[in-house]
C-alpha cells in the first residue's frame, strides 16, 4: 500500500505541475522551456521556511507568491521578445535559476537540501492534500477557460496582434497567465519538496522543464483533462515498467518527437479526430498560431 | 598574463561555438525552426572521429567520415522530421526537435555506454609556446581550421551561384522559387553543410578533451541557441560575432563572478540582459 | 448628410501636422486633416503615397516624429494601439485576420465583449457570452452574412471575410471606424456590394475613414476626399472638385492612369445624375 500511495502522490503533483504549464502554454500560447525553475522556487521556499520552523501548510502561500513574483519578472521579460526568442529566453531563465542555486551554500549548493522538517501529515493524508490541490487546480483551469479570460487567452494564443487591434491589453493578459501558472507551479514545488524529502539543483533542470512540457504536449495543448491524463501516465510510467525506468528519457524524447510528427494535437487531438472525422476543421491545435513555411 | 590566457581560452571556445551555431543559424534563416537536435550531430561527429582515428590512425579520414556522416544525418533529419512539419505552427518543430535530441542522446548512451569514449593515442596534444602562452597544438589547429572553413563558406555563399541561390532562398523563398531555384535542394544543402560543420566541431572537441560522452552535446545545443538569438536570428555575421562574444563573457565571467553563478547561468544571464535592452539581438541589422 | 457640415461641431478626429520619417525617408510630410462626426471620408492617393503609413500613425503602430492625433479633443499620441482602440477607434485590416478557431459569430462576439475584457482580473469574473452573441448576430445581419454565423472562417470566400472584419470592428462600437482597403481583392460586383454596405453603415451614423484604391466606388460613396501624394496632402474636399484639381490628376495620371480614368468615368456619371 505504501508504494501505491507514494506513486499516487507523485502523480498528483505531476498533474498539478503540468496543468500549471498548460495555463501558460496551452491556454495563452506562450512557450516556456524553463517552467521547472518555478517548481524549484516553490520547493526551496517551502523547504527553507520549514527549516526555519514554519508549519508546512503556512509555507504554501509563500511558495506560490515567490514563484509568481519570479513568474511576473519572466513574464515582463517575455513581453519584450518575439515568440521564437521566448522559448530560448525561458530556457535561459531555467539555467539561470539552477546556475545560481548551485553556487549558493545557503541554498545547499550542489548537494541540495534534505532533512527539513516534515509536513506533520502522514502519507495517506498528504496524498489527500496533493490530490485535493490537483483537483482544485483542474477546476480552476476549467473555470478560467469558460470565462472571458479564457476566451482572450485563446485569441492571444492564435494571433496576439489581432487581439490588440480588438482593444485587448495583450501584455497584461500574458502577465496574468504567467502569474497564475507560475504560482501553481510553486504550489506543486512545495508539495514536491515534502514528498521527495530531498531537493537539489539537478531536480529542476532543463530535462525537468522538457518533461513537463512533454506532458502538456502529449495531452494536447490546452486540454485540461487530457493534459492531466498524460501527466498521470508519463509520471507513473517509470514506476509501472521497471525496465522503462532506465530508458525513461528515450521514451520521453521519442514520444515528444512522434507526437509532434504524427499527432501534434496530442491525445486530445486524436480523440477529437475520432469523434469528428471532418477534414474541414483547423489543422493546427486549438489556440495555436496558424503560421508556417511553405512546404 | 591572466588576461591573455583568458582571451586565448575564449577564442578557442568561441570557435567551437561558432562552428555549431553556424549550422543552427543557417537552418533558422531558412526555415524559422530552432533546430535543437543539431547538437546530436555534433556528438555523432565526435564519436565517429574517435572511432575512425582509433581504427585507422588517420586524422584526415576521421574528419572526413565524421563530417560526411554528420552532414547526411542532418539531411535525414530535415527530410524525416522537419519537412513534414513545415506547414505547422513553429512550436511543433521546436518540440519535435527537442524530442529528437533527447532520444538521440539516449541512443548514444545505449550504444556507446555512459562512461564515454577516448582516443587510444590522442593526436595533436603537443604543447606549443607562443608569446609566453602555452597552447596545445589542437587548440591552435581549431582556431586556424575554423577560420579557414568559415572563410571558405563565406566565399562560397557570396561568389558562387549555389551560394547566392541559398541567400535568395533565405530572404524570399517564393521569389527564389519563381526564379527556378529548387527550394528543397537549397534546404538539403544547408542542412548538409551546417551539420557537417557540427560534426567537424565534434571531432575537435573530442581531441581537445580526449573524451566523448553522450551528453556532451547538451550544453553546446543550449549555448548555440543562445548564440543565434544573441546574434540576431538568421544573421550569419551576427552569429559569428555573438559566438566569440559569448566565449569571452564565459571565460571572463567564470573567473570573476564564478562564485555567484555557474558558467551556463552566466551565459544565459548575459543573453537575457542583452535581449531586455535590444530585443532583436546584439547584431541584428533590423 | 452633407459633406460640408463643418458648422459649429468640433471635428471628431483631428490629424494635425503629422510627419513620419523612416531612416532618411520622409513617408508623411506635415499632413493635417479633420474628420467630422457622421462623415464618410475617403483617403486616397496613388501607390506609395503614404496612405497605409498615415493609417498606421493614427492607430499608433507607427510613431510620428511630429504632429498629433486627437480623438474628440483628447490626444492619442504615445498610446499603444490597444489603448487607442479603447478610446474609440476601430480598424478593419487590409489583410483579413479572423480567428480561425472561432466561428464567425464567436469572432464578432469576442470583440463585442470588450467591456468585459478591459482588465484580466475583470475578465475572470464574467462568464456569459449570451448578450455578446446576440449583438454579434445583429452585426452579422447588418453586413449581410448572418446565415453563416456558425461556420468557421477557414472555408469562407474573401468577400465574406471582409464583411466579418467589418462586423468585428463595429462590435467595438467605435467613434471612428478606419477601413484599410476593404475592397482590395474583390471583383467589381463584390466591391460594389461591399461599398454599398459601407455606405449603409455610414448612413446608420458611424463615422468612417476609408482608405481605398478603387476610385470608382470611392467617388460614389464618399462625400469628401483627402488625397495624398508622396507623403503630402494635395487635395481635400468634395470628390468631383478634388478629382478635377490639376495637381491631383497629375499625381494619378503620372502613376496610375487606370484609376484616373475610372475616376473620370465616375465623374461623368455623377455629373449626369
Amino acid at each position: 500500500m505504501d508504494y501505491e500511495i507514494s506513486l499516487l502522490t507523485t502523480i498528483a503533483i505531476s498533474v498539478l505541475f503540468a496543468l500549471s504549464l498548460n495555463l501558460i502554454t496551452g491556454f495563452c500560447g506562450q512557450i516556456s522551456l524553463g517552467h521547472a525553475a518555478f517548481l524549484g522556487v516553490g520547493a526551496y521556499t517551502s523547504a527553507m521556511l520549514s527549516q526555519a520552523g514554519w508549519p508546512f501548510l503556512a509555507t504554501l502561500p509563500v511558495a506560490m507568491l515567490l514563484a509568481a513574483a519570479l513568474g511576473c519578472i519572466v513574464g515582463l521579460a517575455s513581453l519584450r521578445v518575439r515568440a521564437d526568442f521566448l522559448a530560448v529566453t525561458t530556457m535561459g531563465v531555467g539555467f539561470l535559476f539552477i546556475g545560481v542555486v548551485r553556487q549558493q551554500e545557503w541554498l545547499g549548493g550542489e548537494m541540495g537540501l534534505s532533512g527539513f522538517p516534515g509536513s506533520g501529515l502522514d502519507k495517506p493524508a498528504f496524498l489527500a492534500l496533493a490530490l485535493g490541490l490537483a483537483v482544485l487546480t483542474a477546476l480552476l483551469c476549467l473555470y478560467i477557460r469558460r470565462t472571458w479570460m479564457g476566451r482572450v487567452f485563446g485569441g492571444i494564443a492564435e494571433d496576439e496582434d489581432t487581439m490588440r487591434v480588438l482593444g485587448i491589453d495583450v501584455p497584461r493578459y500574458k502577465l496574468a497567465a504567467f502569474a497564475i501558472g507560475t504560482a501553481l507551479a510553486g504550489l506543486a514545488g512545495a508539495l514536491y519538496a515534502q514528498h521527495f524529502k530531498f531537493i537539489g539543483p539537478d531536480s529542476f533542470g532543463f530535462v525537468e522543464s522538457v518533461t513537463v512540457l512533454s506532458m502538456v504536449v502529449v495531452g494536447g495543448i490546452g486540454s485540461v483533462f487530457w493534459v492531466a491524463v498524460a501527466a498521470a501516465l508519463l509520471s507513473a510510467l517509470p514506476g509501472w515498467f521497471q525496465f522503462i525506468g532506465d530508458y525513461k528519457l528515450l521514451v520521453y524524447g521519442g514520444l515528444l518527437f512522434l507526437m509532434m510528427r504524427f499527432a501534434p494535437g496530442g491525445l486530445a487531438g486524436i480523440v477529437q479526430s475520432w469523434r469528428k472525422p471532418k477534414p474541414a476543421a483547423a489543422s493546427a491545435p486549438a489556440g495555436a498560431v496558424a503560421k508556417g513555411v511553405q512546404p | 598574463m591572466l588576461f591573455f590566457e583568458l582571451l586565448a581560452q575564449s577564442l578557442v571556445q568561441g570557435c567551437i561555438y561558432a562552428l555549431i551555431a553556424l549550422g543552427l543559424t543557417l537552418v533558422y534563416g531558412l526555415l524559422r525552426i530552432l533546430h535543437v537536435a543539431h547538437a546530436a550531430l555534433f556528438t555523432l561527429g565526435a564519436y565517429l572521429g574517435v572511432l575512425v582515428y582509433n581504427a585507422s590512425g588517420s586524422l584526415l579520414l576521421a574528419f572526413a567520415v565524421a563530417m560526411a556522416l554528420s552532414g547526411l544525418g542532418g539531411v535525414a533529419m530535415f527530410r524525416l522530421a522537419y519537412q513534414p512539419l513545415l506547414a505547422r505552427p513553429p512550436y511543433v518543430a521546436l518540440i519535435a526537435s527537442i524530442g529528437l535530441y533527447i532520444a538521440a542522446e539516449e541512443v548514444f548512451r545505449i550504444v556507446f555506454g555512459a562512461s564515454g569514449l577516448s582516443f587510444a593515442q590522442p593526436p595533436l596534444q603537443a604543447q606549443v609556446a607562443i608569446g609566453g602562452l602555452q597552447f596545445k597544438e589542437a587548440e591552435l589547429a581549431v582556431m586556424v581550421s575554423s577560420a579557414i572553413i568559415i572563410g571558405l563558406l563565406g566565399w562560397l555563399q557570396t561568389r558562387t551561384r549555389i551560394g547566392i541561390a541559398c541567400q535568395a532562398t533565405v530572404s524570399d523563398p517564393q521569389m527564389a522559387e519563381s526564379f527556378g531555384i529548387r527550394l528543397n535542394t537549397v534546404r538539403d544543402l544547408n542542412f548538409l553543410v551546417g551539420s557537417a560543420l557540427a560534426g567537424f566541431a565534434g571531432v575537435w572537441v573530442a581531441i581537445l578533451n580526449n573524451l566523448v560522452e553522450p551528453t556532451m552535446g547538451s550544453v553546446p545545443s543550449y549555448k548555440a541557441l543562445a548564440i543565434i538569438v544573441l546574434g540576431g536570428l538568421g544573421s550569419v555575421r551576427g552569429t559569428l560575432l555573438a559566438a566569440l562574444v559569448l566565449g569571452l563573457i564565459e571565460s571572463f565571467g567564470t573567473t570573476y563572478i564564478g562564485q555567484l553563478m555557474d558558467r551556463n547561468a552566466i551565459a544565459f544571464a548575459f543573453l537575457i540582459l542583452v535581449l531586455m535592452m535590444r530585443p532583436q539581438g546584439l547584431f541584428a541589422r533590423r | 448628410m452633407n459633406a460640408n457640415t463643418t458648422s459649429a461641431q468640433p471635428p471628431l478626429l483631428q490629424v494635425a501636422h503629422i510627419t513620419v520619417r523612416f531612416g532618411g525617408l520622409t513617408a508623411i510630410d506635415d499632413v493635417s486633416f479633420d474628420v467630422h462626426a457622421g462623415e464618410l471620408l475617403g483617403l486616397i492617393g496613388p501607390n506609395g503615397a503614404g496612405k497605409t503609413t498615415m493609417l498606421r500613425s493614427i492607430t499608433g503602430v507607427v510613431r510620428a516624429q511630429q504632429g498629433s492625433v486627437r480623438l474628440q479633443g483628447e490626444a492619442l499620441d504615445g498610446l499603444a494601439i490597444e489603448r487607442r482602440i479603447r478610446r474609440g477607434l476601430a480598424l478593419s485590416q487590409q489583410l483579413v485576420k479572423p480567428l480561425r478557431h472561432l466561428s464567425l459569430l464567436e469572432n464578432v462576439a469576442l470583440a463585442a465583449g470588450s467591456a468585459k475584457t478591459a482588465s484580466p482580473l475583470g475578465s475572470l469574473l464574467h462568464r456569459s457570452e449570451h448578450d455578446e452573441q446576440a449583438r454579434a448576430l445583429e452585426l452579422l445581419r447588418s453586413v449581410g452574412i448572418a446565415e453563416r454565423a456558425d461556420q468557421l472562417p477557414g472555408t469562407q470566400p474573401l468577400g465574406v471575410l471582409k464583411r466579418l472584419e467589418m462586423a468585428r470592428a463595429l462590435a467595438l462600437a467605435p467613434r471612428v471606424l478606419l477601413l484599410d482597403e476593404p475592397l482590395a481583392g474583390l471583383n467589381s460586383k463584390e466591391a460594389h456590394a461591399l461599398a454599398e454596405t459601407i455606405a449603409g453603415i455610414n448612413r446608420g451614423g458611424v463615422t468612417i475613414v476609408l482608405i481605398e484604391h478603387n476610385l470608382g466606388e470611392v467617388m460614389r460613396i464618399c462625400r469628401r476626399l483627402v488625397v495624398l501624394d508622396n507623403g503630402r496632402k494635395i487635395g481635400d474636399g468634395e470628390p468631383r472638385a478634388v478629382m478635377n484639381d490639376p495637381a491631383v490628376r497629375a499625381a494619378y495620371l503620372g502613376n496610375d492612369s487606370v484609376a484616373a480614368s475610372a475616376a473620370d468615368a465616375q465623374n461623368q456619371e455623377t455629373a449626369h445624375a
